[in-house]
């Protein structure tokens, strides 16, 4: 049977869709058009209770949280590859998973709404100050670990990158520069410029595009 | 031998209590999160991110060292636990992932943000409106778990999982925070059962 994604391109399905293709594997993208509430349907909610995207069914498997359905994934097709084949290999992908769940999306995904959403004399400076604060040791312990080899685990792209890479992204949508911290500029071009996301984000773009007029569009109509 | 840094008063308590239900030997290194010593240079060659907890294992002569203690307890689960913290089958394991995320994304940054206004920060840099957003950000991840309660006794099925440890380890601060569980009687009954097991109690009480 084939794996289903549900989420569209702009959400955070895009880091399955991006493991997806990495993995070569055969899979279906469902969209749900979260401004006409689809997320919210009542066919939905019975497979994903909190009306949240990404989920992916996979036979038996149905998951929410877009980088535990990564770690899933590469366990489960990308053995000794996005997965590795030793203990220390496997517990520094869980770790730099988690860390990016915990510790780094809460410090930059904030940024997205307020650079992207909305205008520059709305923006909440006092928080995008505080984000950066939390953003700054962060952004030295990824490139302290990338002085020491040239991916997070060793010296081959795993899960660890594609999970750390797809949260980073909002610090590039939201202008953030982080020339001071070259190991990791130049890790996060090499890998989030792989073919694989390329080809999910460069289906993105037109559609983000057309989201965010919709999304202005919406929010001028509820006034 | 495993080694675990970092004091029950810390994260490291959520490995601790992992560790116990495992049965598994290891050594501690109970040092105190709140003076420099977990900025030496020593310390920071294990954890360069300069917290606890953190962890060590040289069993069988592999070289595990990684932080994150949601993903030590994976790791554990994974290593020493297989069968009981870390179920057998697809299904759950694959759930033992997702509740773990879960835990990471939907309850821990809203625990954290509640009990820093309420009760780390100094009593003159509190902010009470803060934290009240914090809390109102909770009921739906606890929708979400009582949904899923009322339909089983643990997350991922009848038993026991890492799935459960790592949900109740985070969850269960919020009980210094005065969150109102009374919308969630499931979660709360769960709760209690998971926190009232004996590793959890022994860990608790410093026996650990
Ligand atoms: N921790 C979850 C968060 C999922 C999430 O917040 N998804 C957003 C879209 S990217 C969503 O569904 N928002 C709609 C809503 O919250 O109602 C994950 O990483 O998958
Ligand atoms: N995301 C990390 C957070 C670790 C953390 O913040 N630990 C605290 C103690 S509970 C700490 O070491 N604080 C001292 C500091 O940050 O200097 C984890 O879950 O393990």
């Amino acid at each position: 049977m084939t794996i289903k994604i549900y989420g569209s391109l702009v959400s955070r399905a895009t880091r399955n869709l991006w493991m997806l293709e990495e993995l070569g594997v055969d899979y279906e993208r469902i969209d749900l058009d979260w401004i006409k509430q689809e997320n919210r349907s009542p066919d939905y909610l019975k497979i994903n209770p909190a009306g949240q995207v990404p989920t992916l069914i996979d036979g038996d498997v149905t998951l929410s949280e877009s980088l535990g359905i990564n770690l899933y994934l590469a366990q489960k097709f990308g053995g000794g590859v996005l997965w590795p084949d030793d203990d220390a290999g496997q517990a520094r992908c869980i770790q730099w998973s988690v860390w990016a769940a915990g510790e780094l999306e809460p410090a930059v995904y904030p940024r997205v709404y307020e650079f992207v959403f909305k205008k520059a004399k709305d923006r909440d400076d006092a928080l995008i100050v505080k984000l950066a604060e939390r953003t700054l040791p962060l952004l030295d312990l990824m490139e302290g670990a990338l002085s020491a080899s040239a991916y997070l685990v060793g010296d081959a792209f795993s899960v660890a990158d594609l999970n750390v890479a797809g949260v980073m992204e909002y610090l590039d949508r939201s202008d953030f520069d982080i020339a001071q911290w070259p190991k990791t500029v130049a890790w996060y071009e090499t890998t989030y410029g792989r073919a694989a996301n390329q080809k999910v984000q460069g289906e993105r773009a037109p559609v983000a595009e057309a989201m965010l007029k919709r999304i202005v569009e919406h929010s001028r109509s509820e006034g | 031998m495993i080694k675990l840094y970092g004091s029950n008063r810390s994260r490291a308590l959520r490995n601790l209590w992992c560790l116990k239900e495992l049965g598994v030997d290891y050594e501690r290194d109970d040092r105190d999160h709140v003076s420099g010593e977990i900025k030496t240079d020593a310390y920071l060659a294990i954890n360069p991110s300069g917290k606890v907890p953190s962890m060590t294992d040289h069993t069988g002569g592999g070289d595990v060292e990684m932080f994150e203690c949601l993903a030590i307890n994976l790791y554990l689960a994974m290593t020493y636990g297989k069968g009981t913290l870390w179920p057998d089958g697809a299904v759950s394991q694959a759930d033992c992932l997702q509740w773990s995320m879960f835990s990471a994304t939907e309850v821990e940054p809203h625990t954290v943000g509640a009990l820093m206004e309420r009760i780390f920060k100094p009593e003159s840099m509190r902010d009470e409106a803060a934290a009240l957003k914090h809390l109102e950000q909770l009921p739906r991840a606890f929708t979400v778990l009582e949904g899923v309660l009322g339909k089983q006794s643990y997350l991922c099925g009848k038993a026991f999982t890492i799935a459960d440890l790592n949900v109740a380890c985070v969850a269960a601060s919020l009980h210094m925070v005065q969150f109102d569980f009374l919308a969630f009687p499931k979660v709360s009954a769960w709760l209690g059962a998971c926190s009232g097991r004996p590793a959890n109690q022994d860990v608790v009480a410093g026996n650990a």
